[in-house]
């Protein structure tokens, strides 16, 4: 067994130590060795993985599929695959590709049972004592998982390496880079997880990471309410999800990946749990099935739980493509397809749930982003959309599809995302937005981002506009970038099952995807430069005691010496910045061809390496989308070739159907809605509490107490006047103790003491003889 | 003497819980003798942390020698066992032992106590009764958990009281005299109807021929196993001797009945040490006018000795009605987990101490949810499923005490350097002071339950354990996951986050001393979050015989 099969664990190891480096040596103190070494390890990282995606795709079962995809005879390699180290279950994984490459796609239309390919590692070890069993935890890799692996180890690196230059100016440079280090171990770990315990503890360290970055400017309200808006909506999500994993455990017997005998994928309870239902009458498999997806509405931001991901653009940009757009929000996409045989162990209720959800999530975000002038939030609002899509298409059956534009997405987003950051950089250091730095940071930042202040960029930043217009094209769907081929296979695939519903929701999503794209697009880097005179962002609510320059924005460095540079340009390109834009540039225009749909030498090289049944493409839906997008790209450049002479000039689009431009650049009003309604009624609650509290449980202790107290003293009076002679003098004693201690030392305390008793026995006897009966 | 298999005594012969009992009462004694010859107050105090390490110590020495699978007879094996006829007249012995229920919460005391006297450092007054009173609260709470004949088990549950209530009484807050008289109060009443019962149990074993008070024996007569002289279950006694008594005739032939009663009498005793809804009302004025030291014993610790309670008496003595009011008892936790979340929420902008005790009740509520779950009647629910609901309750216990008591340490450098324990009015703190934000971060992190940290462990396997009797309540239950979470996180922007405004003026970051003193307990939770085996072995065995009983459909 090669090194990279034998230490899978190093790849998220070393992350973590890099955080444990700069968290707890000195070597936080200086910037340059924490950004250094962090990225360094991050390489190394990405090596390993890369190492071990090819040694996995060298292994005896992958070798032979793909040499069978190239018309070579295809053996029968199931027992190959076992040669692993562990015989569970490679038969049924290896079976699925090989029934597929024989030529006979077309046999069995209707239900294909999804099978993942065989683990080339699994790892484990005793964790936790349960009872007469035992937890187990460990790696489990197969092809899926080397590929995500090297996906995010590639794009984490380029982040980190962006980081390097956009960070510079921050202060807490070398925390950040602690903090993206722990994400992207966790990240790591959460792929490579061989039980959903782990996968979802490693899952949450992401969340939690989420809120250390999106709220890492935290002098600013915005920041850290977005921050715990982030975590509190995503935890909605996540304890169902938890939900969701103790009843799987309950019903399997354990949480471990594998179909093995007491696994969740094991063929036999699959079955079980699709036949037999539960108390609310739905199968044990949909009850599972759509807790755990509860995980993924949260996590990957789908409709209703949508709300936080755009306000996580708070954190810096980088933050932005590396969680919110590359790897953490997919992480929800790769909880279902990790977990797909359970969502297919039903009658397929839950799978159209799923699919509905994700068709809704993309039109409905691609709609908002249509409306909106902040660089960010298009992206932002893209990535939703651009989720639903993946959702969807696991929706509708399509694993392959899904996992595809998972894949591609996360490069091409990554790089618009960085792309932005480039630019809101660069505009960062305009002579207008300096100055309004001066009186309020957080609006500078907010103008610098807001697109109808930018224009003529083409010519200003050229690697950027290059580079992001590689990663436009790959988000449109013009062929042949990354983004068409994935989004095509979906699309090809909802029109082949007939789900024309999906089909043609997806469809006017991806329209509006290539016309969002381009107004952006349009705005950014045509036209004439506006920013001298910016739409200047007003700040609601102005930081008290801003003299304090501690804190300070994504690059605050900036303002303090803009009068020495009143002559420098703020045009120009850092070289790891841009380093890191043209290593994702050339995966946006490249990742496409991982999974061609062509029999040719390398193509479906993904669906072959994953072990699935490889889809021909669809000449009819490949050339309707690319008439859709191409119709996108042709309307938004009709529209917007012109628009925004200056930067006050009216959208026109808001010019045409202003009430419709107005309830789209306001989201639908979500967020509103959910403050008047859930907000509302949690701090309701929350004074109800406490209300009863105080009030009535509270007034029940202390009146029994004041009764006690009113007992014993007529007690006393009985006492004193009734018996008065022998005990007189034990009674002033009483007394002048009771004066110090007047709760305590009423007389007989027993008394009081059996009144409660008494009570209990009562309420006790009242149970059994008057509810009970 | 004669011991029956499922008693093992220490392996070398040195009586270790002895030792383990009195070191903090000698440590006491050497106070009171400083005292006496005048020591300087700052000599005390130094001497005191230092003593701390004995009994610290001693239990390492326990829990190493300590064979956490081994079981006998049906239940864990009871082990360090020191079993010497006293009271021979109403058959009291000098009896202490350890199991899995025990010890963890054994290594919980000697812990939490040096934070305790970490978080007294700052006292002026009266330092040395202080530091005393201290040494006696742990004494008390030790022997709890080490005791198991009925005898010694009431006296030192009552006894670690007083030195809780002069704790309180003498240096707390402005509303100390309450909070102090509710606390005593409350628990003492709470506990009358448990002493009667012993008295009732006792009289009860006499008529069946084997009169005792001790725990495992009797705990082991309520689950039906064998003991040497007795035949019959502890159902069948208690019926037996009430029917003599000719009660039967007036209240009917139910032996259900009598179990329950018997049930009610222990559950509330030590539901209200628990502070389980509605019982809980004595817990925030005590945690928040309590003196630091008090607040972090009465949270880490003593809180717990009510589960523990439930755990030795309630299940083993009364296991049939235990699960015919498993509903009521989960009934109860789940609003009490639900009353935690909000009441917290509601202090966001208030009090801190009364903040982190609402989260206590929040908390401890998961832990009344696994022992009703534990108990509740066969729901297709496996022996693994209920044990799995023990180990959980037990490992929040354990992350619970370990996070609460930090972050009441923290709340107290926040107050001595704020002045204010209140909310409002902070803001901006991180910018100055870093070091604090992150401590008090991970700590508030472990609170809420974060997975790699060990109170979401405890959390989970509760949540396990639970769902498969008790599944509604257990769904209903995570709104305190997301609650909680909320008013912690609120919490902690209100003190930290935001620009720096006036309370950062001369705001100072940790001092070394105060970060060393915090790390042990964060690097605790961090390794048992990521690997809990070295703890949760303790108990596992334990549990699993424990809940033996409840698989056999009862009553």
């Amino acid at each position: 067994m090669s090194f990279f099969l034998q230490y899978p664990w190093l790849i998220p190891a070393l992350p973590l130590f890099g955080f444990a480096l700069i968290t707890f040596t000195p070597l936080r103190q200086s910037k340059s060795a924490s950004t250094w070494t962090a990225t360094g390890l991050m390489l190394v990282a990405t090596l390993l993985a890369l190492g071990l995606l090819a040694a996995v795709a060298g292994s005896p079962t992958h070798a032979e599929s793909a040499g069978a995809a190239v018309g070579e005879p295809a053996g029968d390699s199931a027992g190959a695959a076992a040669g692993t180290g562990h015989g569970e279950s490679a038969g049924t994984a290896a079976g699925t590709g090989h029934g597929a490459v024989a030529g006979d796609t077309t046999s069995e239309p209707t239900h294909k049972s999804f099978a993942f390919p065989a683990p080339a590692v699994v790892q484990r070890f005793e964790w936790a004592p349960a009872g007469s069993s035992t937890f187990a935890m460990g790696v489990y890799i197969d092809s899926p998982v080397a590929v995500m692996l090297a996906m995010v180890t590639i794009a984490a690196t380029c982040i980190h390496l962006f980081s390097i230059g956009y960070m510079a100016s921050n202060p807490r440079q070398s925390r950040f880079f602690s903090f993206i280090s722990l994400f992207t171990s966790a990240m790591l770990l959460m792929t490579m997880a061989d039980n959903l315990l782990l996968f979802f503890m490693a899952w949450e360290i992401m969340g939690l990471c989420s809120y250390l970055l999106i709220g890492f400017l935290y002098e600013r309200p915005q920041a850290y309410r977005a921050a715990v808006k982030a975590f509190i909506t995503t935890r909605i999500g996540d304890v169902l999800m938890l939900l969701g994993l103790v009843y799987l455990w309950t019903q399997a017997g354990s949480l471990a990946l594998g179909t093995g005998e007491g696994e969740i994928f094991n063929p036999e309870f699959l079955k079980r749990i699709g036949e037999t239902t539960n108390a609310l009458g739905m199968s044990h498999a949909s009850g599972i099935a759509l807790l755990i997806f509860c995980g993924t509405i949260g996590k990957s931001a789908q409709f209703p739980l949508h709300v936080w991901l755009p306000d996580a653009m708070e954190g810096p940009t980088p933050v932005s493509a590396l969680i919110h757009a590359a790897t953490m929000v997919a992480a929800g996409v790769f909880l279902v397809a990790r977990t797909y045989p359970i969502f297919q162990a039903d009658d397929g209720t839950t799978l159209q749930v799923v699919a509905f959800i994700g068709a809704f999530t993309a039109l409905f975000a691609a709609s908002i982003a249509v409306a909106q002038y902040d660089i960010k939030r298009i992206l932002a609002y893209s990535t939703l959309s651009q989720l639903g899509f993946m959702v969807a298409a696991l929706g509708i059956g399509g694993w392959v599809a899904g996992m595809f534009h998972l894949l591609t997405h996360a490069f091409f987003k990554a790089l618009l995302f960085l792309g932005s950051g480039a630019i809101i950089h660069a505009m960062e250091g305009t002579t207008a937005i300096e100055k309004l730095h001066h009186s309020d940071e957080y609006a500078a930042q907010q103008t610098a981002q807001d697109i109808r202040n930018m224009g003529g960029l083409r010519t200003k930043l050229p690697w950027t506009f290059w580079t992001y217009s590689i990663g436009y094209l790959a988000l449109a769907g013009i062929v042949p970038f990354a983004g068409f081929w994935s989004k095509d296979e979906i699309l090809a695939h909802a029109a082949e099952d007939g789900n024309f519903v999906v089909y043609g929701v997806l469809t006017l999503a991806a329209f509006l995807t290539a016309f969002y794209m381009t107004r952006q697009w349009l705005l950014v880097f045509f036209g004439t430069f506006r920013g001298e005179k910016p739409v200047a962002f007003v700040n609601t609510e102005l930081h008290v005691g801003h003299d304090d320059h501690l804190g300070h924005d994504d690059h605050a460095g900036h303002a303090s010496h803009t009068d020495a540079h009143a002559d420098h340009s703020p045009w120009h390109e850092s070289p790891t910045m841009t380093a890191a834009l043209v290593v994702l540039a050339s995966f946006a225009l490249t990742a496409g061809f991982f999974n061609l749909p062509f029999d040719i030498p390398g193509g479906f090289w993904l669906t072959h390496l994953w072990s699935q049944e490889p889809a021909e493409i669809n000449w009819l839906v490949a050339s309707v989308s690319l008439v859709v997008a191409l119709s996108g790209i042709g309307i938004g450049w009709l529209a917007y070739r012109n628009a925004f002479g200056a930067a006050q000039d009216t959208d026109p689009l808001n010019a045409r159907v202003p009430g419709m431009f107005r309830l789209l650049n306001e989201k639908y009003r979500v967020d509103e809605l959910y403050a008047a309604s859930f907000g509302r009624v949690t701090n309701a609650l929350a004074l109800a509490w406490a209300f009863i509290d105080r009030a009535l449980l509270n007034g029940i202790v202390d009146g029994v107490g004041k009764l006690t107290l009113f007992v014993s003293q007529v007690n006393f009076i009985i006492d004193d006047t009734l018996l008065n002679d022998g005990p007189d003098a034990l009674a002033s004693g009483t007394n002048a103790a009771g004066r110090q201690t007047r709760r305590l030392q009423t007389g007989k305390a027993q008394d009081y003491i059996a009144y409660v008793f008494a009570g209990t026995l009562a309420l006790a006897m009242l149970y059994l003889y008057v509810i009970k009966k | 003497m004669n011991l029956p298999a499922y008693l093992m005594p220490s392996p070398d012969g040195v009586p270790w819980l002895t030792l383990l009992l009195l070191s903090p009462l000698l440590g006491m004694v050497l106070v009171g003798l400083a005292g006496a010859l005048r020591w300087d107050d700052r000599l005390v105090k130094i001497g005191v942390a230092a003593w701390m390490g004995l009994p610290m110590a001693i239990a390492i020495v326990v829990a190493a020698g300590f064979a956490s699978t081994a079981t006998s007879d049906g239940q864990g094996l009871v082990q360090f066992v020191e079993k010497i006829p006293w009271i021979q007249a109403i058959r009291v012995d000098y009896f202490l032992g350890v199991d899995g229920l025990s010890l963890p919460l054994v290594l919980l005391t000697v812990v939490m106590a040096p934070l305790a006297v970490a978080a007294s450092w700052s006292v002026t007054e009266r330092v040395k009764t202080h530091f005393a009173m201290l040494l006696l609260l742990e004494a008390a709470m030790l022997g709890y958990f080490l005791a198991l004949n009925f005898f010694f088990f009431f006296i030192f549950w009552e006894f670690s009281l007083v030195p809780a209530f002069f704790l309180i009484q003498l240096w707390g807050r402005e509303n100390r005299t309450y909070a102090a008289f509710k606390f005593f109060i409350y628990t003492m009443a709470g506990s009358v109807g448990l002493l009667l019962l012993f008295q009732v149990l006792y009289l009860a074993t006499r008529s069946a021929g084997a009169p005792t008070f001790d725990l495992i024996t009797l705990g082991r007569l309520g689950q039906g196993l064998a003991v040497e002289g007795t035949q019959g279950n502890l159902r069948d006694i208690i019926f037996a001797y009430v029917e003599k008594l000719g009660l039967t005739a007036s209240l009917g032939r139910y032996p259900l009945l009598y179990t329950s009663i018997a049930f009610w009498a222990i559950f509330v005793a030590f539901a209200i040490k628990l502070a389980v809804w509605p019982f809980h009302t004595w817990l925030p004025d005590a945690y928040s006018q309590a003196p630091l030291a008090g607040s972090i014993m009465l949270s880490a610790v003593m809180s717990k000795m009510g589960a523990y309670g439930m755990l030795r008496i309630l299940l083993p003595l009364v296991p049939d009605a235990a699960q015919y009011f498993a509903p009521v008892m989960g009934a109860l936790a789940l609003v009490g987990i639900v009353a935690g979340a909000f009441g917290a929420l509601a202090n966001v902008d208030g009090d801190i101490k009364r903040l982190i005790a609402y989260t206590s009740i929040n908390h401890m509520g998961y832990v009344m949810l696994a022992i009703a779950a534990a108990a509740a009647a066969p729901g297709g629910a496996t022996q693994d499923s209920r044990a799995i609901a023990i180990n959980g309750a037990l490992m929040q216990m354990v992350a619970h005490g370990l996070s609460t008591g930090v972050l009441f340490y923290l709340a107290g450098l926040l107050h001595a350097r704020t002045g204010s324990w209140n909310l409002s009015g902070l803001g901006g703190l991180r910018t100055v002071a870093p070091t604090f934000a992150g401590v008090m971060g991970l700590a508030m992190f472990a609170n809420l339950g974060l997975p790699g940290l060990a109170g979401f462990l405890g959390e989970f396997f509760i949540f396990r354990g639970a769902w498969a009797t008790l599944p509604l309540f257990t769904n209903l239950a995570v709104i305190g996951l997301i609650i909680t979470a909320l008013a912690l996180l609120l919490m902690f922007q209100r003190i930290f986050l935001g620009p720096a405004g006036k309370a950062a003026h001369g705001f100072t970051d940790l001092h070394p001393a105060e970060l060393w003193t915090t790390v042990p307990f964060l690097a605790a939770l961090l390794f048992f979050g990521v690997y809990p085996a070295p703890i949760m072995n303790l108990f596992n065995a334990t549990a699993t015989q424990l809940v033996a009983v409840f698989q056999r459909v009862l009553s």
